[in-house]
């Protein structure tokens, strides 16, 4: 079933339903800057608050509503994210900072990439063929034995 | 009648711990008929459950509301497409998919393994029953899909259910979840041989080849759900992202990384007898990392939108992964000897090496997604401060590792086993790198300037050269000597060698997939309010809200904003976005993007609702580049695997190389080699 309908029957309808609660207007480069610098922390998602893409999220809309506003009073940029952490913690920020404990979430990857190629230095190393001996000098009346044997082969079959 | 559910499960769950006992103790004791009645046990347990999920799926789709999991997860309105999805669409219902899968795959390893293996076959038997019982009890007792709604000891029901999440009502999400359950469950097979092959000292590897195709088969399982996953969430959630780091999608890529470097290394066990021990801990890890993966999507350890609600279950699965992880120290440590290499590397520079590295790379990767999804945990456990490891994480650390992994997809095919010369890689680099430069130079010229995208765009360039190369350099001999011609000379390239040729395909389709991934760098998005008739723009597109219509089915009523797209003036289509309000007993809404799919780039359009006023429709827009090569990559991918399991045309045995005598020094490139393939 499909029907046209008039604008605000619909628009009343749709508000009537919560289907939208929105602003565009918190979309703007300057607060998607700082938004980027922190994190969503709605549990719906792992973006920042500069590209969650829901317009009705209950804490990226807030939270850059806070940022539009700290930023019409001149705020900075690190000003603004300093204010977030002093209100949420660390968790405001959308990755680990790179001092202290939280260091560790950076420096662990490429420590372990380290240790791995140490780890195949190591194993080659180990695994690598092993050098061929000197060749053992040989008894002189051996070879001439052997020698011996050769020709009267050879000669048979001649 | 639901008796029958409860009672199914409780045997099978009894028969899997008497399938373990009989299995072990029948070795033990050199009694067979013990063993044979284990592995009839495991044939049972197939029934027992087959009857149970059979029972569960009549009760959804008969509206049976005195079963809590029907009355959670299902309703009167639901088609039954997605009734018979709610099968798994829950916490306990999932579970009871899990236990079904592997009682299938569990069958079918006895039924084809009933005169092969037989030494190992009673630990395979044991270990696959282990795992078996460990998923029965849990939904035998915490997690029962079968508990009744009850008030006091009466039996009671609800006049309709709450409805499955309307966001999982799509049909990639019928097909996601069992895809991917068929890859997690798969990589119990593998961990189960290379168990009853360290258990018996297995001699000989003719175990890995078996397992080398199980894993083949679970991994392409495995990334056909991690695909299907993503085209949901692409085509589903509304903001057109296919991947978001989650810790639920996370934890579905960490097997798929370990077992992906399984297949690679495991060439070096079947070619060379080397790597064994680290053979052995990439199938555990595999198996660890995939129970990993479920209990994270179950226990609440992590915070995710994809997980199920928090259960007290952490506990069930710390304790198994303790025991399970410490069993396979013991045993790798306990049988060094067993593992030995059986020969040497004989050059740095060879293929070999190439896969050293390959593992490390991938290893790298999944450790650092590993980290990043633990850490928030690690830190609060440490520091008791909450922090955030979020996508921009994922990203920084991942993006620089997913570059030299293509690079080394590039590399490996163009060293040669055993040992390389520099002249000869040399000439073998020449083409490809130039090819890749071409590409960045040419990608400059037109004003890219994005570094990681042209770094990738480049290292496409060269995997694909290499490939090509390969399958041309391998056609023109075919064909100069068969006389067909190049296509049906790359067709019999491909059957002769199946496995690599099939291999190569994989890369193709991966380096496809890189394509698409980049053409993220070069999104664009737009969220306007717009009344009737007002256009706005994005990209080279113009969007033209048309009108609003609205109606209704038996499932939901739904709202569409049709919306005119012009590209210089001209009408070249309309989307059609919409909103949809379900009838169930939640009445939840939900939102259906239009999506414009084009090789170079998709249109995306979401209509997001109708601003406070009421006046004005809220469109948020974006245009994805290159986005549909993830999804062509993903066939191509699925292609090389197949091919992968053909059986060649040519039966290969493998040259291992041991250094039998000593070489003089004019003489030393004839090294004297032995053949034991």
């Amino acid at each position: 079933m499909l029907v046209r309908i008039r604008l605000p029957l619909l628009a009343t309808l749709l508000g009537v339903l919560s289907l939208a609660q929105v602003s565009s207007e918190l979309i703007t480069d300057e607060i998607r800057r700082v938004g980027a610098r922190l994190a969503c922390l709605c549990g719906s998602c792992k973006n920042s608050v500069g590209d969650c893409a829901m317009l009705a999220c209950h804490y990226s809309k807030p939270a850059r509503e806070k940022i539009r506003d700290m930023q019409a009073r001149g705020m900075t940029d690190d000003a603004i994210v300093a204010e977030f952490v002093k209100t949420e913690g660390k968790r405001a920020l959308v990755v680990p900072p790179g001092e202290g404990f939280s260091g560790l979430a950076w420096w662990m990857p490429p420590a372990v990439v380290g240790m791995g190629l140490a780890f195949i230095y190591w194993w080659i190393r180990r695994m690598r063929a092993p050098r061929p001996s000197p060749a053992p000098e040989l008894d002189p009346a051996v070879l001439a034995r052997y020698r011996d044997s050769i020709e009267k082969d050879l000669a048979k079959l001649e | 009648m639901e008796n029958l559910g409860t009672l199914a499960v409780i045997l099978a769950f009894a028969l899997s711990v008497y399938s373990v006992l009989a299995s072990l103790i029948g070795k033990w004791k050199n009694r067979e008929f013990l063993v044979v009645s284990g592995e009839r046990a495991v044939l049972a347990i197939w029934g027992l459950l087959t009857i149970a999920s059979g029972y569960l799926v009549y009760a959804l789709q008969t509206d049976d509301f005195r079963l809590a999991y029907v009355a959670g997860h299902s309703n009167r309105t639901m088609p039954a497409l997605y009734k018979f999805t709610a099968w798994w669409g829950g916490q306990e219902g999932s579970l009871l998919l899990w236990s079904w899968i592997l009682s299938s795959y569990a069958a079918i390893v006895v039924w084809q393994n009933r005169r092969k293996f037989r030494a190992m076959m009673p630990y395979v038997t044991a270990t696959l029953m282990v795992v078996q019982a460990f998923f029965l009890l849990l939904i035998s007792f915490p997690l029962s899909p079968f508990e009744v709604l009850a008030v006091g000891r009466e039996v009671t029901s609800v006049a309709d259910g709450r409805g499955l999440n309307p966001l999982l009502q799509y049909w990639t999400m019928a097909i996601h979840p069992p895809t991917l359950y068929l890859g997690y469950v798969g990589f119990v097979v593998p961990f189960a041989f290379a168990m009853g092959s360290l258990i018996t000292r297995a001699p000989g590897d003719s175990w890995i080849h078996t397992t080398r195709r199980w894993t083949l088969v679970t991994w392409m399982f495995q990334s056909s759900g991690i695909l299907l996953g993503a085209g949901w969430a692409y085509a589903v959630l509304g903001w057109g992202g296919y991947w978001g780091w989650d810790p639920v999608e996370n934890a579905s890529l960490l097997p798929w990384i370990t077992a992906t470097a399984f297949l690679h290394s495991v060439m070096m066990q079947e070619k060379k007898g080397m790597m064994k021990i680290w053979n052995i801990v990439l199938v555990s890890s595999t198996f660890f990392l995939c129970i990993l993966g479920t209990a994270l999507t179950r226990s609440g350890i992590v915070q995710s939108v994809h997980a199920f609600a928090q259960s007290p279950i952490s506990r069930y699965f710390t304790t198994f992964l303790a025991l399970g992880i410490a069993l396979v120290v013991y045993l790798i440590l306990d049988r060094l000897d067993y593992l030995k290499s059986e020969s040497h590397l004989e050059s740095v520079l060879s293929r070999e090496s190439s896969f050293l590295f390959n593992n490390l790379i991938l290893l790298a990767s999944c450790f650092s997604i590993l980290w990043g999804t633990l850490f928030p945990v690690i830190s609060e456990a440490v520091t008791g401060e909450k922090i955030s490891v979020d996508a921009p994480f994922f990203n920084r650390v991942n993006i620089p590792i997913g570059l030299f992994l293509l690079l080394l997809t590039g590399i490996g095919p163009l060293i040669a086993w055993r040992r390389s010369s520099l002249e000869s890689l040399k000439k073998a680099f020449l083409w490809p790198s130039l090819g890749g430069l071409a590409t960045v130079a040419v990608l400059i010229a037109f004003g890219v300037r994005h570094l990681y995208a042209l770094m990738s765009f480049g290292l496409c360039a060269f995997v694909l050269w290499t490939i090509v190369i390969e399958f041309y350099k391998g056609a023109t001999a075919i064909a100069a000597k068969t006389g067909q011609n190049l296509l049906a000379a790359m067709v019999e390239l491909t059957h002769r060698n199946t496995r690599r040729y099939g291999g190569y395909l994989v890369h193709v389709g991966i380096v496809i997939m890189f394509i698409g991934f980049t053409g993220a760098a070069f999104n664009k998005d737009a969220t306007r309010e717009v009344a009737m008739n007002d256009t706005f723009e994005i990209g080279r597109y113009t969007l033209r809200v048309r009108d609003l219509q609205e109606g209704e089915n038996d499932h939901y009523r739904w709202w569409h904003a049709p919306i005119e797209v012009l590209v210089g003036g001209a009408q070249i289509d309309t989307l059609q976005p919409e909103q949809r309000l379900y009838k169930g007993a939640d009445r939840q809404a939900s939102s259906v993007v239009s999506i414009r799919r084009r090789l170079h780039e998709d249109l995306y359009l979401n209509f997001a609702g109708m601003t406070n006023d009421g006046k004005r429709a809220v469109i948020q827009a974006y245009v994805f580049p290159l986005v549909s090569w993830i999804w062509v990559g993903f066939f191509v991918l699925l292609f090389g695997t197949l091919v992968c399991l053909v059986p060649s045309k040519i039966k290969y045995q493998f040259a291992r190389t041991q250094i039998v005598g000593q070489v003089a020094a004019p003489a030393r490139e004839n090294a004297v080699g032995k053949n034991v393939g």
